[in-house]
């Protein structure tokens, strides 16, 4: 009886709803947790895997064997490659695409490559202005490698004692 | 011309053009629609007649509550032409007969002495300051006010009696207990059962 | 040529002087209402979805212009330049008509409205019928575009509100019979002048219960969170807006508002004194607030209404349908009828300031 009594005076005293105000009101004046993108952003692990890249040695030579493990690893088949001799006689390639929207980011090509030739940037914002610009060829690739040389042999040089 | 009188008829021909509209309308929503048009010029020529209380009171009730309710109606219904128009000629010997009869009421009631369009005469002009509400209140609450009882418990019957037909418990009714579910608790949903030891190294 | 233009002017001076000079009047003070009214609504998205924003621990708009102070601008653009789309088999009039049905009686209720002491655009005797009258037809604006969309979530979404809408009419109509009683006046001008002198003189006290029921029906006349069950997103994708586009839906949304900012402007009128100062007849704390006018202290205990539907709709989640209809019939209605008795026990009684 006393038990029902204090509920109804608890329901007509709009307890439940006074108890959901004063959360929301606590909210209000609490410091906001919103990380202003372009501006601030999260901190990312060296291991994060982004848009690809092919990287050179630092003379200049590009380190892509044209080996194909990549290729052959790649569970989404977003890889393909082609390859002839070159005058020097060593096995480059003469094709390296990457289908940007077959990828699924889970990083194989970077973990068979015997040369880390093929390697994931911390670049994830990124966008095609058409469907083809989803395709990245070798040239590109190579660009995105020299852009970022530093960023990415930072990362791998953090990473490398967990390896 | 006086300004009113201009409002005057262009209240009227709202009012006479919705309502012929609103019988001639095919589609029952259409209708309703014009219905409702006519209301409001028919509230709006009380508003010129300075009624206020009844012009508002029109849009209130009529508008605001029955005609929705009508929509309501609309919308549930099959608006298949074949089916209302079925059984038309069935129907309109009948149908003559009472716009025949409501034809000569009106008739008689507008050529009859008392309700004569002219010993009725114009309704008297009053100032800005005249409160029809006022006047109704003072009518209804002194002279009227034993008719006035009598309809409101004339309409709680009617309640009483409305609610009374729908509030039988139906026998295979799966119908929710909304009280019971409002006044669940989370420990009578929630047990904490205590496991022992000795059970939990027995199911490893 | 210039003979014939003075010998007309001549001939519509006495029109000048007399009607059509009534009616610019008016319509120049509509406007003058009207304007601030759009600018406000416009603001109080914004304010919405900042407010909504800082109790989810989000920032909220910050991007157009400084703060996200041209958000709501950039929104109104967005919405005239999206395409209009009929749907197919669709009533086009109808259409059409509904969103205009729900926008018009949201502006004209606020021609009763008494912003200040002789500062309205019309003191009707019967302003607080007239409140409810042209606020019931606000009702076809979703039962039209339910009906005229031809598609079901519209149809669901304009049967549950058309069924609430009624109902909760009827609450606030008893709700406005308490405070008749009170004031012994349907006049909202009077209404206001008999709370004159201070914050206890204010019919929140004797009438404190009904304020608490008005606010509820309030929020579900509004069709706002957590009684929105004519949008209900996650149940029936947006009810009557699904089909609406473009300049239709920004009238539908600009209706809400203008219902939102008019309910919290009801119930300050109602309860909350209206333009009165809340230190009226306080010896030294009069004075010191005497300097603020009356628009002020009216707008200020707006934005505190409003303010509380943005808190309520970040706090409660939606209540299911017939759970809305119990409270109605169930709770609000028994508990009105008892506080009418209540009040006209108080008004024999003579007790306290306000009778």
């Amino acid at each position: 009886m006393k038990k029902k009594l204090k509920k109804l005076v608890n329901d007509f005293s709009l307890g439940e709803l006074r108890t959901g105000l004063k959360v929301t009101s606590k909210e209000f004046v609490n410091k906001k947790i919103t990380v202003q993108f372009p501006e601030e952003r999260t901190p990312i692990s060296p291991r994060f895997r982004g848009l690809h890249a092919l990287r050179r040695y630092p003379n200049g030579e590009e380190r892509c064997i044209a080996c194909k493990l990549c290729e052959a690893v790649c569970p989404a088949n977003a890889i393909t490659i082609d390859s002839e001799m070159r005058e020097d006689g060593t096995r480059r390639t003469t094709q390296y695409d990457i289908d940007l929207f077959k990828c699924i980011f889970c990083g194989f090509c970077e973990e068979a490559c015997p040369v880390d030739a093929i390697v994931e940037t911390h670049i994830f914002d990124y966008a095609f202005e058409s469907r083809e610009g989803s395709i990245i060829d070798k040239k590109s690739l190579l660009e995105i490698g020299d852009k970022n040389e530093s960023a990415i042999s930072k990362a791998r040089k953090e990473d490398s004692k967990y390896r | 011309m006086e300004f009113t009188s201009i409002l005057f008829y262009v209240f009227s021909l709202f009012f006479v053009g919705s309502s012929f509209v609103m019988i001639t309308s095919r589609n029952t929503a259409k209708a309703a629609l014009w219905l409702i048009l006519t209301f409001f010029s028919a509230a709006s020529l009380w508003l010129l007649l300075e009624a206020e209380f009844l012009a508002i009171t029109l849009i209130l009730i009529y508008v605001g509550a029955v005609m929705v309710l009508f929509m309501f109606v609309i919308k549930m219904l099959d608006t298949e032409e074949s089916t209302l128009r079925a059984q038309f000629t069935r129907y309109l010997p009948l149908g003559i007969f009472v716009s025949l009869v409501v034809i000569v009421q009106m008739a008689l009631v507008l050529n009859a002495g008392p309700f004569d369009l002219e010993s009725v005469g114009m309704p008297e002009q009053h100032g800005a300051s005249y409160s029809n509400i006022t006047a109704i209140a003072q009518q209804l609450y002194t002279i009227y006010v034993y008719p006035f009882e009598l309809a409101a418990i004339l309409l709680l019957i009617a309640i009483i009696a409305a609610i009374t037909l729908v509030h039988r418990t139906q026998v295979n009714s799966k119908k929710q207990n909304i009280t019971e579910q409002i006044n669940v608790q989370a420990k009578d949903r929630m047990r904490f059962a205590s496991i022992n030891k000795k059970s939990k190294k027995e199911s490893k | 040529m210039w003979q014939s233009f003075v010998e007309l002017t001549h001939q519509l001076i006495p029109w000048f002087n007399g009607s059509l000079a009534d009616i610019l009047i008016i319509v120049i003070k509509g406007l003058a209402l009207i304007f601030p009214l759009i600018i406000m609504m416009a603001y109080m998205t914004y304010a919405e979805r900042k407010v909504i924003g800082f109790m989810q621990l989000r920032i909220g708009p910050n991007r157009v212009g400084p703060f996200g102070l041209l958000q709501p601008f950039a929104d109104v653009f967005k919405m005239l330049f999206k395409e209009i789309i009929f749907p197919s088999k669709s009533n086009i009039y109808l259409f059409l008509l509904a969103p205009i049905l729900a926008f018009v009686p949201a502006v004209a209720v606020w021609a009763v409205v008494p912003l200040g002491e002789d500062f309205y655009i019309a003191n009707i005797d019967v302003s607080l019928l007239y409140v409810m009258a042209i606020g019931s037809v606000g009702v076809y604006g979703i039962v039209l575009a339910g009906w005229a969309s031809n598609s079901k979530y519209p149809l669901l979404g304009a049967l549950r509100s058309t069924a609430l809408l009624i109902s909760y009419e009827l609450v606030i109509g008893f709700v406005l019979v308490t405070v008749v009683m009170v004031a012994s006046s349907v006049n909202l001008n009077t209404v206001v002048e008999r709370q004159s002198g201070g914050i206890l003189n204010w019919y929140w006290i004797p009438l404190f219960p009904m304020m608490i029921v008005f606010w509820i029906g309030a929020l579900v006349e509004t069709n706002r969170a957590p009684f929105d069950v004519v949008e209900g997103e996650s149940e029936i994708v947006g009810g009557t807006h699904v089909e609406y586009s473009g300049m239709p839906f920004a009238l539908f949304f600009m209706a809400e508002y203008f219902n939102m900012i008019f309910m919290a402007m009801l119930a300050v009128l109602m309860f909350f004194g209206g333009w009165h100062s809340p230190f009226e007849g306080i010896p030294f704390l009069e004075g010191l607030f005497a300097f603020v006018p009356d628009l002020i202290w009216l707008l200020v205990k707006m934005s505190f209404f409003l303010f509380l539907y943005f808190w309520i709709r970040a706090s409660f989640p939606r209540f299911r349908y017939d759970q809305i209809m119990r409270l109605c019939w169930k709770v609000f209605l028994p508990l009105t009828i008892v506080w009418i008795f209540v009040v006209a026990l108080m008004t024999q009684l003579g007790i306290g300031p306000w009778f």
